[in-house]
């Protein structure tokens, strides 16, 4: 019996249940208050009798029939013939489970094919012996539950409890996840460490993993200067400019339509300004510097693709600097206007200061945003590690060679390959620090002023 | 310095309001510039979209798939994978989201293990994508096993990326149920969790629902983590389901745009409109739902 058909037949099983105990409790309600729970928590506490045990049943079996599927096939008259070196017949045998599952595919063990009735046999044998245990499990648990159930027995109680299970579990996902991605990380780049020197990795100057060199000096400085320079001294004005008129100057009808016109911004997918940038942006700006005097300068260059980065953190800023501006208490504005400043003055003079924790943390999560970019930088910024302070130089960064080294096809557990992991365990580190300050000073500020 | 009345009136005075008045002019200019600056970069970068592309979009780009040839190619392959890839990113997300967001909001105790679980959910939101692609490269494919360039993969990694955006606007949207609603039906003899189920979820669908489209248009729009997981194969026949090879849009603007045939430039301005208005028309039913179902209480 396939999963699928085993799954449905369980869900099917869990439905009569369901009917059945509803039934019942529809009998057992004799009048006014007789029952403590509704019919249909009655039915939820069969059902769920009848699915969960056998459930846990098929993800038992699942995790231990590989093994008993394995030991009946070698113990098969067709394995003598293996042989007894342990990597050859284990690649013979997992050409025959191959062939089992499609018949099309092709054996490169001739071996193989003899094996393909004994795979088959055992599968089906422990397949039904698995079904079996299932329904055994649902029928088991749904005769148990049935029993339970009777007018004062308090079936909601015990759903209710299961209910809170699984929000708890869907909850704790989140947590897996960052769990996940840590221990992912840190796995791959303790690899990387036991091969190349931690120390050679943060300080050395150069990057050329081909050769084996893997001094990351170059990228984070690129990184830094495409997205915590360039990208911010484009982001910053314009974010906190365009804040600053909406919410202070705009009239209403106004702001009700610029914002969500600037919010655009920030929706168009990386790809698509990636594309903008090497297509128009970059030939832009390779002619500036032919005018500026430049030699030679190459398409790719870091002043493209920071620029158009920071045009993206426009809508981040802005929106940050708006909340923190929107917090300041009224009576502030108010005093500075009442003592005769112009409105410009009393912004300059009390909003933003009043307001300057909530900025610089906008100003840190759109930092955190730009280091952490890809597309951007993968289509405008240039494959050739770059320690330089010239805009117009092409110019790479951590994003960009994680792409590069995980996009060829090398196999998987070489030096090079590990490194992406040790960039991204850098990148994670960053921003996740970025991302803790700046959420922990817009809390603090949100209530310095309540 | 007799009489600070005369002060308002000297020459040195005026002058010095004047100064003032033309500051505040010059400031409102800067401001007005910067909105108008970034305004001018979003039409100039639709407008050369639409210059570029509008020519290139007809029926035979939109039914046909990736081919060497930029007249034959189009983009129904990657559309496809696309809405795979969607399709099985909404089906872990929303449900997944909308309960740990009822849990957070309606039953957590407060305690150290729920505050961590908040902070890891603030912070998923803000790691940058490809460090999601190199989980699902590392978990999904190595570790587990599963197939490589499929919709299957790339939603899974989706789905983890757009959860907690859901986790994070559910609970805004559960937070706004006024108390009221709970009480009334605490008190006439609903528990919990049917008040929850029966009164308060349904009054947050709408934001909730927002919420999630806004989620689904960034996860529909993301390349970097897909990439990770290799969903870069040319398909030149559409995906016929969740576990065979794929691509998705925004990484067929992303492979056309490497082409180095100039003729696909069309082609990519073309794709990338495309993917606009598929963002743009989720965006639009998200604000629709947003004005449509608000209440204020």
């Amino acid at each position: 019996m396939t999963l699928p058909a085993l799954l449905v037949l369980i869900a099917g099983l869990g439905l009569i249940g369901w009917l059945v105990a509803r039934a019942k409790a529809q009998r057992l309600n004799t009048g006014r208050n007789a029952l403590h729970s509704l019919p249909g928590h009655h039915g939820w506490y069969l059902a769920l009798w009848i699915m969960l045990p056998a459930l846990a049943g098929v993800l038992l079996w699942g995790a231990v029939s590989p093994g008993l599927i394995h030991t009946a096939v070698l113990a098969d008259p067709a394995a003598a013939s293996l042989p007894a070196f342990d990597l050859e017949r284990d690649a013979i045998l997992s050409e025959a489970y191959t062939l089992a599952e499609d018949p099309g595919a092709s054996a490169f063990n001739p071996g193989a094919e003899q094996l393909v009735p004994a795979v088959i046999a055992a599968k089906s044998k422990f397949g039904a012996m698995g079904a079996a245990l299932a329904l055994i499990l649902a029928f088991a648990g749904g005769g148990f539950g049935y029993t339970r159930l009777s007018a004062s027995f308090q079936a909601r109680t015990k759903v209710e409890r299961v209910v809170l299970v699984l929000l708890l579990a869907a909850s704790l996902l989140a947590v897996l996840t960052t769990v996940g991605i840590i221990a992912s990380l840190l796995f791959e780049s303790g690899i990387f460490f036991s091969k190349v020197s931690p120390i050679e990795f943060i300080f050395g100057t150069h990057w050329s993993p081909a050769n084996g060199s893997f001094g990351a000096v170059p990228l984070f400085w690129g990184t830094i200067f495409i997205g915590a320079i360039i990208a911010m001294v484009v982001a910053i004005p314009l974010g906190l400019m365009s804040a600053i008129y909406l919410t202070q100057y705009a009239h209403p009808n106004v702001r009700r339509w610029m914002k969500p016109m600037l919010e655009i911004l920030a929706g168009i997918p990386t790809v698509v300004y990636g594309y903008f940038a090497a297509l128009t942006v970059a030939p832009m700006v390779r002619d500036f510097a032919v005018m500026m005097g430049f030699d030679n300068p190459s398409t790719e260059s870091a002043l493209a693709a920071g620029l158009v980065m920071g045009i993206m953190i426009i809508p981040f800023v802005s929106s940050m600097a708006d909340d923190s501006i929107a917090a300041v208490p009224q009576a502030m504005r108010d005093g500075s206007l009442a003592m005769g400043a112009t409105r410009s003055e009393t912004i300059k003079k009390v909003l933003i200061p009043a307001a300057l924790p909530g900025i610089v943390a906008g100003v840190m999560l759109a930092i955190s945003r730009a280091i952490g970019e890809t597309m951007i930088v993968v289509m405008a910024a240039g494959a050739t590690a770059n320690l330089s302070a010239n805009p117009f130089a092409s110019m790479t960064t951590v994003t960009f060679q994680i792409v590069q080294l995980l996009t060829g096809d090398q196999e998987f557990d070489s030096a090079k390959t590990l490194s992406a992991f040790a960039l991204g365990l850098v990148l994670f580190g960053v921003t996740l620090i970025l991302n803790i300050i700046a959420l922990r000073v817009v809390k603090r500020f949100r209530e310095a002023y309540e | 310095m007799s009489n600070p009345a005369n002060n308002w009136q000297s020459p040195e005075a005026e002058k010095r309001l004047a100064k003032r008045y033309a500051s505040e002019r010059r400031f409102k200019l800067l401001g007005l510039s910067a909105v108008g600056l970034s305004m001018a970069f979003l039409v100039f970068l639709i407008g050369t979209m639409l210059i570029g592309g509008l020519g290139g979009i007809d029926w035979a780009f939109l039914t046909g798939s990736d081919s060497t040839e930029p007249d034959s190619a189009g983009v129904w392959g990657a559309v496809k994978g696309s809405l795979l890839t969607m399709i099985v990113t909404i089906v872990l997300a929303l449900p997944m989201g909308v309960l740990a967001a009822v849990y957070l909001e309606e039953f957590a105790p407060r305690n150290r293990w729920i505050d961590m679980v908040e902070v890891s959910i603030n912070n998923l939101a803000a790691v940058p994508s490809i460090i999601f692609g190199l989980l699902g490269l590392a978990v999904f494919i190595n570790f587990l096993g599963m197939p490589r360039s499929s919709p299957l993969v790339g939603g899974m990694t989706l789905a983890l990326m757009t959860m907690p955006v859901i986790v994070i606007a559910g609970r805004n949207a559960i937070k706004a149920v006024p108390p009221s609603i709970r009480d009334a039906a605490l008190a006439v003899g609903a528990s919990r969790v049917q008040t929850v189920f029966h009164h308060v979820l349904p009054l947050a669908l709408p934001g909730i629902l927002t919420g999630a489209i806004i989620g689904m248009a960034r996860a529909l729009g993301e390349t970097a983590p897909l990439l990770m997981i290799g969903m870069r194969a040319f398909v030149s026949t559409p995906p016929s389901g969740i576990t065979d090879p794929a691509t998705v849009l925004p990484m067929q603007i992303f492979l056309w745009s490497d082409e180095v045939d100039r003729a696909f430039v069309q082609n990519t301005s073309a794709a990338i409109l495309v993917l606009l208005a598929f963002l743009l028309t989720m965006n639009g039913f998200a604000i629709y739902l947003r004005n449509k179902f608000e209440t204020r209480w």
